[in-house]
């Protein structure tokens, strides 16, 4: 069976001036699904949704909502609606009437039964007895179930959400991530969220798109993104990675990983892109997917730790690679369990990665950082 | 720091200006005025024959109605131009055509009213620019006189307030949220459902001060009136005028000026209420 589509954007292009903010678009979006659109702070993201939504003019390229051609439609006739980043709730009117103030619009509903769908939905987003309630009167989490509300109660395909969370502090937000998923498979409607916060674009979605640049760099499940990053800037992005500039490709394992040199360290690696032996790359590795044993071991590298970064459920251990004919230390996440091993700044350790199905490693062409990190 | 400021005894001291100004200049002739009005001018003793006169005489009647009518209709006229105005400059222009037009609306008040309402004399009067322009084009064969008109007092009046309704209604619009309003159209709403359940709202105080002055401004003008109006402009202030000064009826003049003073007053009040509003608030 294939999957109903709720909102389709295809080639889609804003340009002001010579500035291309989103720069030939093109995705899917699964109805009933939770989809992100990812990207730093001026990435374009905002503009596409703003482009959905209605609110800017596209250069170039077509949207549909549930099949429909959306581009000729005004704002208010779209089958979307929009929870603002500051939420734009109303403040000259209370609770009720800002989630009544939709379905006013629409015009032949009577008022109890505008109510009672009001109520509903209030209800649903657990905002029950504050209905007489002015905006200014009630709490952030409780104003963010109000706009939740109040586009909710209009049944609209496509709900989206531009960063509504980012307002609130750690914990709230925390428990409201959680519940908006929890809302969203509730209700099934499909949600279309934009975030700079890859902890929140991971943690919901069923598919993310990330965004740089106005150009789309990937979309995929969370899952996939992770581990298979499919350009350079998703690596970089998503997650905390390792980085290592100007490796070398040694050879070609399989169709998919190569193995590649680092100052001596060889290492296989998953190729992001298509890869020659002798491309200079960089290599990615995830702190957490690095294997860390005390004393000398085989297989593995030798290390010595430098720094031990206490966080709890885990420690951050920086570790310099002896063996490398260059200055290589990497970042290693290790999980405190039962078997994690007693260590000290000082120690020796083996370190092993790349040996799983899983990758751990993603190798891209090289790329001048933006900014001259080291290592 | 504020909690200091406040307990500090050296304040009123910063406040005696203001008090010396509200009390010598504005309570303390006001309170006289009251009294002068209740007194008879001849005998001196304490009647209501001047408020007497008011109600008795039709002409003062009259001209008090048409003045407090008049009033009301140009503080609706200036609205009705200052409201678009200001939404257009705070909500559709970009920031230079806003500095510009905004200091286009100012520039005129740098110069008195007096001169002002002088250049208006010179464009309308018989032999004025706009009557000499109409002649030049073939419109009209002789000269038309444009002054001296109930018309021409409105235009006055109304280029006289206007930047006092423009300014505080700027200032409101300016502090509403654009989100807001496309909010209103994300949910369905049109360009006038819009602008009645969340502009006009947000902008209420900000019109309500505008209307206030405005309105305040136009019920106690006389320089405008008289020189645009003539002896027909039947303003009240006119009256009050030829008591005290021509007349040198103090005693009913002031009888006239709590008159006006107390309409006035009542019809701030009354459309506070009616909106619904404070004036602590909208102030």
């Amino acid at each position: 069976m294939t999957q109903e589509i709720d909102v389709s954007v295809s080639n889609l292009t804003k340009q002001w001036g010579d500035v291309k903010a989103v720069n030939n678009v093109s995705f899917d979006v699964p109805k009933g699904s939770f989809f992100s659109v990812l990207g730093p702070s001026a990435s374009g993201k905002t503009t596409v949704l703003r482009m959905i939504a209605g609110f800017e003019t596209p250069t170039a390229g077509d949207m549909f909502i549930g099949g429909q051609r959306i581009n000729d439609l005004p704002a208010n006739k779209r089958p979307c609606n929009l929870v603002f980043q500051r939420l734009a709730l109303f403040p000259m009117m209370n609770v009720i009437d800002n989630v009544t103030f939709g379905l006013r619009r629409r015009g032949g509903i009577d008022k109890a039964e505008m109510e009672r769908m009001a109520n509903d939905v209030l209800a649903r987003v657990d905002m029950k007895g504050l209905n007489e309630r002015k905006i200014s009167q009630i709490s952030g989490g409780q104003q963010q179930r109000v706009a939740l509300a109040r586009s909710l109660v209009l049944d609209p395909t496509v709900l989206l959400l531009d960063e509504p969370l980012s307002a609130l502090d750690l914990k709230l937000r925390q428990d409201m991530k959680l519940e908006l998923k929890r809302l969203q498979a509730r209700m099934g409607t499909t949600f279309m969220y934009i975030t700079h916060d890859q902890t929140i674009a991971l943690a919901m979605s069923d598919t993310i798109a990330v965004i740089n640049f106005g150009k789309l760099e990937q979309v995929a499940s969370p899952d996939t993104l992770y581990r298979e990053p499919a350009t350079h800037f998703v690596a970089s992005f998503v997650g905390e990675n390792n980085r290592w500039n100007n490796g070398k490709v040694v050879e070609l394992v399989d169709e998919k990983t190569c193995r590649v040199d680092f100052g001596g360290i060889l290492s296989n690696a998953r190729m992001g892109e298509k890869l020659q032996p002798g491309d200079n790359i960089d290599l990615f590795i995830r702190p957490e997917m690095i294997l860390l044993k005390p004393g000398k071991q085989k297989p593995g590298s030798l290390g010595k730790i430098k720094e031990i970064n206490f966080d709890g459920s885990h420690s951050l251990v920086v570790v310099d690679l002896v063996e490398s004919k260059i200055p290589l230390s990497i970042n290693v996440k290790l999980q405190h369990t039962e078997e994690t091993p007693e260590i000290a700044i000082g120690d020796t350790v083996t370190l092993s990665w790349g040996r799983t199905k899983r990758p751990a490693a993603n190798a891209f062409l090289h790329i001048e950082p933006p900014t001259d990190e080291e290592e | 720091m504020l909690e200091k400021i406040k307990n500090s005894k050296g304040l009123m001291l910063v406040l005696v200006p203001h008090l010396v100004w509200i009390g010598v200049l504005f309570v303390l002739p006001h309170i006289k005025l009251f009294g002068l009005s209740f007194v008879d001018r001849r005998s001196g003793e304490v009647t209501l024959g001047n408020y007497m006169k008011f109600f008795e005489s039709e002409l003062y009647r009259d001209v008090f109605m048409h003045t407090a009518l008049f009033a009301i209709l140009v503080t609706l006229i200036t609205l009705a131009i200052a409201f678009p105005t200001a939404f257009i400059i705070t909500k559709i222009l970009g920031k230079k055509m806003k500095a510009a037009l905004l200091l286009g609306i100012v520039l005129p008040y740098w110069i008195s009213e007096l001169i002002r309402v002088f250049a208006w004399m010179v464009l309308l009067r018989e032999t004025g620019v706009v009557s000499y322009m109409l002649q030049a084009i073939g419109v009209t064969s002789q000269n038309i006189e444009f002054l001296y008109q109930n018309g021409t007092i409105v235009i006055g009046l109304v280029y006289t307030s206007i930047l006092f309704m423009i300014i505080p209604i700027m200032n409101s619009l300016d502090s509403l949220d654009n989100s807001l309003i496309e909010a209103s159209y994300d949910l369905g709403g049109n360009f006038w459902s819009t602008m009645k359940e969340i502009i006009i709202p947000h902008a209420a105080p900000g019109i309500m001060v505008g209307s206030v002055m405005v309105f305040m401004l136009n019920l106690g003008n006389y320089v405008t009136v008289t020189l645009l109006g003539g002896k027909n402009s039947l303003w009240f202030t006119e009256n009050i005028y030829n008591q005290f000064i021509v007349r040198f009826n103090h005693n009913q003049g002031a009888a006239f000026g709590v008159i006006l003073l107390t309409f006035s007053v009542l019809v701030v009040w009354i459309s506070l209420k009616v909106t619904g509003q404070d004036m602590a608030e909208a102030m």
